[in-house]
């Protein structure tokens, strides 16, 4: 029933619910994962289409080095865009910034449309591929969300993923306790772009086409279920949620278009039933508890 | 005398057409307990807000050991060496006792975010320190055995003790404690008197503290300033401000038993 094509779907879906979960790790409600995603895989389908360095060949082949740059490249790019429009949008809080991240997004789907070079409303197509397989995209993808989570796992342990929390907590007591807290939030947003960017980088070869829809206002919601589904009180929650949410419509197209309804149910109750999302404080508690062996 | 570690200038602050704060000055010096006392409404947690760079002044100056740091970020200014508590409490609730001193302790000592990725021997020796510190500022303030708890279960007195030692963890010289009793059992505020005393000594701490409780503030304090809607009415020792004439007629001696109860 999950084929690999949908495993690699299900991967960058937990990507992308960790690129909306790292600015909320530092209380800032992002919506601008769709705008990075769009940005990296954009510069994935015109370097690889256009850039003949690159070495795609008419077959449609793309040797695995200039993969792996295009998605350094992707990351890096989205991760530009950051810190420039993160610096102007997170003077903004709570509602307002997703607000602004919501205009983001829309802008850079605008751009995309409507840019030269873009291709317009049908996209960039025949995107080269690195491998001959759909599997061939799971090393990448679990790769990536691989060093995603390590990411993060390392933050909880240091000074800049306590100066997260503690904003998230309280923003004027951290400001107050000597944290700077414009850089630290930037540096959450700036992290989630490269994610998103890179993220984006993969899909495009992954799909083979590209368009200005990939980033849509629609992604920007889909995302943030991701983590509310999941939880956004530990990594794994999004993690969890991206790769459930990714894989439902799927798992549930034998039902037809009841899919859909029961897919909005899903994102409905969830909230309802477990407010803290799948994965929370008291599970890993008890997880790690269990881990150890002081319970039976 | 040495420059004073902080020096006020006819600060003022008016919140729409309430003067909250009329050209208030004076002047801290080094290792001093400062007292500001005053009626409820006074402009107390005003100044302080003014002074740790929450609210922005509406005219006057504030100077850090001679140096102007009037409008500076609260970051800058904790940087520089300046700590505070909240009168609400404004602890990071969500955190370990523990993680909300390490969140305190970034900057001492600093280490690469690199360094904390890689979880390089500079990273784990830094944290190290951070820990000794942190646990030694627990022991002091006597929360070590509350350690692992989450801040937001911890019990009204427990919670005024960590913001001071959360405060004390940014390593200031001077410290702003924003009524530091309100809320504590008669034993606590017993014993807060000679907490603060002793912390003052151990941390070559300068003091400023905003308190309602008359009688430890006159006990504990070496100079006294007194508000009332905004405007400084008197200022000197806890002897001269407790037979000003001002004072009693607007503070003490307005029906509170406040000087009745001075010792």
């Amino acid at each position: 029933m999950i084929d690999n094509g949908l495993l690699v779907q299900m991967l960058i879906g937990a990507l992308l619910g960790l690129s909306v979960y790292l600015p909320l790790a530092a209380g800032q409600l992002s919506l601008a994962t769709p705008a990075f995603y769009a940005v990296g895989g954009t510069l994935a389908a015109l370097l690889s289409t256009r850039w003949s360095a690159l070495g795609a060949t008419a077959a449609g082949t793309l040797p695995l080095g200039s993969f792996v740059l295009e998605l350094v490249l992707g990351g890096l790019l989205a991760g530009l865009l950051a810190l420039l429009v993160g610096r102007l949008v997170l003077r903004l809080q709570g509602i307002y910034l997703a607000i602004a991240t919501i205009a983001l997004v829309e802008i850079v789907r605008v751009a995309i449309l409507n840019l030269p070079f873009t291709g317009g409303a049908v996209g960039i197509f025949a995107i080269p591929q690195p491998f001959s397989s759909a599997s061939g995209y799971l090393v990448p993808a679990l790769a990536l969300l691989a060093l995603a989570g390590w990411l993060c796992q390392r933050l909880e342990a240091m000074p800049l993923g306590r100066a997260m929390a503690a904003i998230r907590d309280d923003e004027l007591a951290a400001r107050c306790m000597g944290i700077d807290t414009t850089k630290v939030k930037l540096s959450a947003f700036v992290l989630s772009a490269v994610l998103a960017g890179s993220s984006g980088a993969l899909a495009a070869h992954f799909l083979n086409t590209w368009n200005a829809r990939q980033g849509s206002f629609d992604a920007s919601i889909t995302t943030l279920a991701f983590v509310v589904l999941g939880g956004s009180r530990s990594w794994l929650g999004p993690v969890l949620g991206g790769l459930l949410l990714t894989a439902l419509p799927e798992l549930l197209r034998p039902v037809g278009d009841v899919r859909l309804v029961l897919f909005g149910l899903v994102i409905l109750l969830g909230p309802v039933l477990a407010p803290q999302g799948l994965i929370t404080q008291a599970l890993l508690e008890r997880l790690g508890r269990w881990g150890e062996g002081k319970e039976r | 005398m040495s420059a004073p570690v902080l020096e006020v200038q006819e600060l003022s602050r008016r919140f729409g057409g309430l003067l909250a704060l009329d050209q208030v000055s004076f002047a801290v010096q080094p290792g001093e307990i400062f007292g500001l006392i005053g009626p409820n409404g006074a402009g107390k947690t005003t100044l302080f807000n003014l002074i740790s760079g929450v609210t922005p002044p509406s005219s006057g100056a504030v100077l850090w050991q001679g140096t102007p740091i009037t409008g500076r970020p609260p970051d800058q200014l904790n940087r520089l060496g300046l700590a505070r508590t909240f009168q609400n409490l404004r602890l990071f609730e969500g955190l370990s006792v523990l993680d909300n001193l390490l969140v305190a302790l970034h900057h001492h000592p600093r280490s690469s975010a690199l360094d904390g990725l890689l979880s390089s021997g500079r990273h784990r020796r830094a944290e190290h320190q951070r820990l000794d510190v942190a646990w030694q500022l627990l022991e002091e303030l006597g929360l070590a055995e509350l350690a692992e708890r989450q801040a937001g279960t911890l019990a009204y007195g427990d919670r005024r003790r960590l913001e001071m030692a959360r405060a004390l963890a940014t390593r200031p010289q001077l410290l702003l404690l924003d009524e530091p009793a309100a809320g504590l059992n008669p034993a606590e505020k017993e014993g807060l008197g000679q907490l603060i005393a002793g912390l003052r000594q151990r941390h070559q701490l300068t003091v400023l503290i905003i308190e309602h409780h008359v009688p430890l503030l006159m006990r504990l304090c070496d100079r006294l300033a007194v508000l009332d809607f905004g405007v400084r009415i008197a200022l000197g020792s806890p002897d001269q401000v407790r037979q000003d004439p001002k004072v009693i007629e607007a503070y003490l001696g307005s029906g509170s038993n406040a000087a009745g109860d001075a010792p």
